[in-house]
């Protein structure tokens, strides 16, 4: 034992002798001189967009989403320093990192196509492409000891937040702590989850038509009627089903088609069915939100379609054969002029103000 | 303490005045639950199951879900008086054959108090009620039962009222084919489609004072595809023909939507 866990373990003793008295370091009496004066952090939901309830034991706070902000992109949590959150979720490529698969520290590449964390806040049928966390805070605890992500451990990592010159104060503000070694992985996960929370999109241009504020040209109107069906007058694509607005997803778990697969056992990545033990679930997948799916490619948990042409092929040829395939996929035969109108429809869910916003904040 | 004595004051007061003796007492009160229980031609219904809709054409379902709205016990026959039960609630009877248990104990929506009495009716409405169905999924909290967007159709403006989803074998090869077109999407929804029933049961339902009791509601998936055969352009005897009418988008479509729904009327049973 070396001297300062000697003297730590003294003053520890010292406390329970003087009846539990809490034990403060020199640090810990310069933390509680910073104010703690939570803000709530003014959330702006864009109308049209649904309501959210943040958990009870974390509310958004100014200085909350400020230090979970900072850890998204601090390279810190990673086990050589070299990758943040952020690596792997870009805000210029809508929070994805424009790969098929992320590569994560070791230069590995994990099984999956990174997600895009905008509008998370929103999601509340399960985290992740099947749905095996629940929420934000115990999400954020993944990645930094994932070894194909961040493959640090979150003991180390509390060890260097807690040394840190900024943490300490910046935890002090947003959670209030009176001393440093209260700085954990929950508290941590807490703030990045305050951060996510605050990624809001709603100021599409598909937004703005249905506001009344902008029109769609003959392209998009068309494309808009394919994706929803409004009229007869164009054939229906059926996307709406799962896709539906406003978040341009049900949040249902559903199989479209992309994998021929005979029977259950011909699905090497099982889904929803890997995480309930379900047969009939394996093969099925979150339905993605497509608000900017134009700067999201490539698509699909694998990333196996490059372009929304080649989605948009997929799903004119009806999808292929599967044990449990939404049967709302058919053949739809929309013919080459269609399939660009659906496309230029997809284009109008690009949130520009966003991005770019988020663009200057981070430089 | 200044602000909590004045609000005990005020509490005090509160219930000072409610003991007037004008204002009726607590009324004893007993539980009630209701269960609704899938059936496909009388047998307990599973998802995924290879049933026989006509001889020569299997059909699998996936998904049997519905709204149900204004659940009521009646005191008289003619529905004057109503004790409300449920306001809105949503029902999925979607269980596969490795849910047994789930799919016999049916979806019970939870136990509610009512006046301890004789009641000769229960009224069950399927769908979503047009004053609700006004609003939208963006209007509530993602607790809601009304928050489901997989349950909104812009389109129509409105809620889907039920999905009922399914493979059918069209071409009897043996294989249940989405990807040859032979997937079944029927979603119902629309204000005309709302559709109330009244049951009476064989003998009067009886709530005593702190007793507590279920009612059960039996709703046969089959029965909701017999058609009038007069009004719908229907060729086999009288079950829809899911062969031509496979979704519910069209205006044509649309009438059929509207016979689906008028159905859960015959096609629910009180056990
Ligand atoms: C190496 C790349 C990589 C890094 C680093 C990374 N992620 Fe991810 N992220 C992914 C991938 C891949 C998925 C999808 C994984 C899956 O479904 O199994 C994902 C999914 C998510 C999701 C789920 C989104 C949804 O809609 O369900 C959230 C939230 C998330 N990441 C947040 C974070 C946070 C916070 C960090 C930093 C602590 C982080 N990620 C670091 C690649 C990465
Ligand atoms: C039965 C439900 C369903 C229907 C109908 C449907 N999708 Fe999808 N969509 C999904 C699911 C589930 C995924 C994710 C699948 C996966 O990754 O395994 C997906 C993925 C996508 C993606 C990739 C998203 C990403 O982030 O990688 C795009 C783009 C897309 N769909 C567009 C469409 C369009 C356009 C239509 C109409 C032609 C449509 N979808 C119809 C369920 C559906």
């Amino acid at each position: 034992m070396n001297n300062k866990n000697l003297f730590a373990c003294l003053l520890l003793s010292l406390g329970v002798w003087t009846g539990c008295k809490e034990v403060f370091s020199s640090q810990d009496s310069r933390l509680s001189q910073i104010a703690y004066a939570p803000e709530p952090y003014p959330i702006q939901i864009p109308e049209g967009l649904p309501q959210f309830e943040p958990p009870a034991d974390n509310p958004l706070t100014v200085a909350g989403v400020a230090l979970g902000k900072k850890l998204f992109h601090d390279p810190i949590l990673s086990a050589d320093s070299t990758q943040s959150c952020a690596s792997c979720h870009l805000s210029s490529l809508g929070f994805t990192d424009g790969k098929a698969f992320s590569k994560g520290i070791d230069g590995v590449e994990g099984r999956r196509s990174a997600m895009s964390l905008i509008n998370v806040a929103f999601y509340n049928t399960g985290l992740f492409w099947d749905g095996r966390v629940k929420t934000l805070e115990d999400q954020a605890l993944v990645p930094v000891e994932d070894p194909v992500e961040l493959h640090h451990r979150w003991e180390d990592l509390e060890k260097q937040l807690r040394r840190h010159p900024e943490y300490p104060g910046l935890f002090r503000q947003a959670f209030g702590i009176e001393r440093i070694a209260e700085i954990d992985k929950y508290l941590a996960a807490k703030a990045i989850a305050q951060f996510e929370r605050t990624l809001i999109s709603g100021d599409t241009k598909f937004d703005q038509v249905m506001r009344g504020e902008e029109k769609f040209t003959d392209d998009e109107a068309v494309g808009y009627d394919i994706f929803f069906d409004f009229t007869d007058k164009h054939p229906d694509a059926e996307c709406g089903h799962c896709h539906n607005a406003p978040l341009f997803t049900t949040q249902e778990y559903e199989n479209n088609g992309i994998t021929a697969a005979q029977s259950f056992e011909d699905y090497s990545d099982p889904g929803l069915g890997g995480v309930n033990g379900k047969k009939l679930d394996l093969g099925k997948f979150r339905i993605p939100s497509l608000r900017n799916i134009a700067l999201t490619a490539p698509y699909m948990h694998d990333g196996r379609f490059k372009t929304l042409e080649e989605v948009i092929e997929h799903y004119d040829a009806g999808g292929e054969y599967g044990p449990n395939v939404s049967p709302v996929l058919r053949p739809l035969k929309l013919n080459k002029t269609q399939k660009r109108q659906l496309i230029a429809f997809l284009h109008t869910l690009t949130d520009r103000t966003f991005v770019s916003d988020l663009e200057t904040q981070n430089n | 303490m200044r602000k909590f004595s004045f609000l005990l004051l005020f509490a005090t007061l509160f219930i000072a005045s409610s003991c007037d003796d004008d204002t009726p007492k607590p009324e004893p009160a007993g539980d009630i639950q209701i269960t609704f229980k899938g059936n496909y031609d009388g047998e307990t219904f599973y998802t995924q199951k290879a049933y026989d809709y006509t001889d020569d054409m299997p059909v699998r379902f996936s998904a049997f879900n519905f709204f149900v709205a204004n659940i009521s016990l009646l005191e008289q026959e003619d529905a004057t008086e109503e004790t409300e039960l449920i306001d809105i609630d949503f029902i999925d009877l979607g269980f596969d054959e490795t849910q047994t248990a789930e799919a016999e104990a049916g979806v019970t929506v939870s136990a509610m108090k009512v006046p301890a009495g004789t009641y000769r009716g229960l009224k069950v409405g399927f769908g979503v009620p047009a004053d609700l169905n006004r609003t939208n999924p963006v209007d509530y909290g993602s607790g809601d039962v009304l928050s489901k967007t997989s349950h909104y159709w812009s389109a129509w403006n409105s809620y889907i009222f039920s999905k009922i989803e399914g493979v059918a074998d069209v071409d009897g090869d043996g294989q249940f084919e989405t990807s040859e077109g032979e997937g079944l999407t029927l979603h119902m929804g629309t204000d005309a489609t709302y559709t109330e029933r009244i049951l009476f049961p064989s003998s009067p339902i009886v709530v005593d004072e702190d007793g507590s009791i279920n009612l059960t509601l039996n709703i046969d998936l089959k029965t909701l595809f017999y058609m009038p055969i007069n009004e719908y352009d229907v060729n086999n005897d009288e079950l829809l023909d899911i062969e031509t009418f496979n979704g519910t988008h069209t205006d044509s479509e649309l009438l059929i939507a509207k016979q689906l729904m008028r159905n859960f009327s015959e096609a629910t049973a009180l056990d």
